[in-house]
């Protein structure tokens, strides 16, 4: 795993209830039992962490949250400043 | 059981504190036994912060462990990522619960109430959210800070630990707080809305920038809370939590639960005149109405917990409204403001003195004013100076008076025969 992944791993593991040490870019984020107001914390950990702003709703469903890879990748995205990082 | 009106009796089978002189209230009460001051030189605030601070001194807890006594929480995941205020409040709901015996979570939920206040919620989470922007311009706040600052989530926290399903809300009345609290609880209960509640009142505001605004009423002693004395200039700030489990005499009968007191009288007034110079009338007139509310004579009084902030206008007020309202009883009647030991926890005085009150009945024992060398020649009761004293004592009384004008009292009896 790149730096930026092993990061964003470590984050999620800090707010899970039971870390585990099988999480890969495939793991879907509802297999680690994070919920609402976990996946709150943990956008906010990323964003501290990278200096970037993930346009997030808590009310909407978003693909870029479905797994760890996903997520990566959106990271990634936001910090070269493509065309994802625009306001979602 | 009903009382002498045929109203649902209502008594008290847990209490929790945490304070500056005792993080439970085994500790807390051999502390008050031993008249042990909790008020110390401000700490764990930032150096600069505490430099610019003219009033360095505070009634602070300082060795709360907040994962020691909260891990074991089941069903409230979020405990440990609360404000202060909520810790002290689970903690304390924690104690209480524990001593009441009653089956977590409770087994008739909807039939439950936690009404646990707070004059200010989660000042401290506030202050670091706008430390975060201000300051060092971080772009987000703490995701959490919003339901940190609520000033109903201790109530919420509490409740969710314990699954209760009835009224759950905060009461804020300034220094009232945790007395409005315990009333209003104590009225669902008499009134057959809920059988079991969870009351009291939070509260955790020392930091930077309360202080700053507690000095800019020039309030605060620097020295220390010394309620009647004729050298006291002013309250120390303090914080903790005092949080009772009630239930109806008939509820606590049918499972055996111990009975520690019985909550025989709530009155509450406003002086609607000043918000922070009290009156005489409107102290008097909610004393008046507890007694009322109990059934029984000022001179059934046998001690009074004063709300005695160490100020000088309030301690001569109070005074005042004790013989206006007692007469010749004020001087044979014990009063103390315990205060002096804890300091001013500001909505969580009512919660912690209801447990001082009902601890005093239990040992038939009441707590001192201590620092009270030379009296006020203006406050002429027994004020108890600086050592307890025994007493048989039958019903007592808990005083708090807030900013606003916003009176609270309430009468404990012994457990019904």
């Amino acid at each position: 795993m790149d730096d930026v992944s092993t990061k964003i791993v470590e984050i999620l593991k800090k707010h899970m209830k039971e870390p585990r040490d099988d999480i890969s870019a495939s793991t879907a984020l509802t297999d680690l039992k994070i919920e609402s107001l976990d996946l709150a914390m943990i956008v906010f950990d990323i964003e501290d962490t990278f200096g970037i702003e993930i346009p997030y709703n808590a009310n909407e469903d978003v693909e870029d949250f479905k797994t760890v890879g996903s997520v990566v990748e959106r990271v990634k995205s936001l910090m070269a400043g493509g065309p994802a990082a625009a306001k979602a | 059981m009903v009382d002498r009106k045929g109203q649902r009796r209502v008594v008290v089978t847990g209490l929790g504190v945490v304070t500056p002189i005792g993080l439970t209230v085994p500790d807390f009460w051999a502390s008050m036994r031993a008249s042990k001051c909790g008020v110390t030189q401000l700490g764990a605030l930032p150096q600069e912060d505490l430099d610019d601070l003219k009033i360095k001194i505070g009634a602070q807890i300082k060795d709360f462990d907040a994962k020691a006594r909260l891990r074991h929480f089941k069903r409230d995941k979020f405990i440990l990522h609360s404000d202060r205020y909520s810790w002290f409040a689970a903690a304390a709901a924690d104690e209480a619960v524990t001593q009441s015996g009653l089956t977590v979570p409770f087994e008739k939920g909807s039939r439950a109430a936690c009404i646990i206040g707070s004059g200010a919620g989660g000042l401290t989470t506030f202050e670091n959210a706008y430390r975060d922007l201000f300051i060092l311009k971080k772009k987000a706040t703490h995701p959490l800070t919003l339901i940190r600052i609520i000033g109903s989530s201790a109530s919420a926290h509490v409740g969710i630990e314990y699954g209760v399903k009835g009224p759950t809300f905060a009461t804020c009345s300034a220094c009232s707080t945790a007395a409005h609290a315990i009333g209003i609880a104590r009225d669902y209960i008499r009134h057959g809305l809920v059988d079991v509640a969870i009351c009291g009142a939070s509260e955790s505001v020392i930091n930077y920038g309360t202080m700053k605004a507690w000095q800019a009423l020039h309030v605060l002693s620097p020295e220390g809370c010394f309620p009647f004395a004729k050298n006291r200039n002013g309250t120390v700030l303090g914080e903790g939590a005092g949080i009772l489990v009630l239930e109806s005499y008939e509820h606590a009968k049918a499972r055996g639960a111990k009975i520690l007191a019985e909550i025989c009288g709530f009155g509450m007034t406003s002086d609607a005149d000043d918000m922070v110079n009290p009156d005489i009338e409107g102290p008097r007139n909610a004393m008046r109405l507890a007694l009322e509310d109990a059934g029984i004579a000022p001179t059934d009084i046998d001690y009074l917990n004063a709300h005695g902030t160490g100020t000088t206008l309030n301690d001569r007020n109070e005074t005042n409204a004790i013989k206006d309202l007692f007469g010749k009883h004020a001087y044979k009647m014990p009063v103390s403001s315990t205060k002096s030991m804890h300091g001013h926890p500001l909505g969580a005085g009512g919660g912690i003195e209801a447990v001082a009150c009902i601890k005093a009945m239990e040992d038939n024992w009441m707590p001192p004013t201590i620092g009270l060398n030379e009296p006020d020649p203006d406050c002429d009761l027994d004020y108890i100076p600086n050592v307890g004293r025994e007493k048989k004592l039958s019903y007592t009384m808990s005083n708090s008076f807030a900013f606003g004008g916003l009176n609270a009292v309430l009468v404990f009896g012994r457990p019904p025969a």
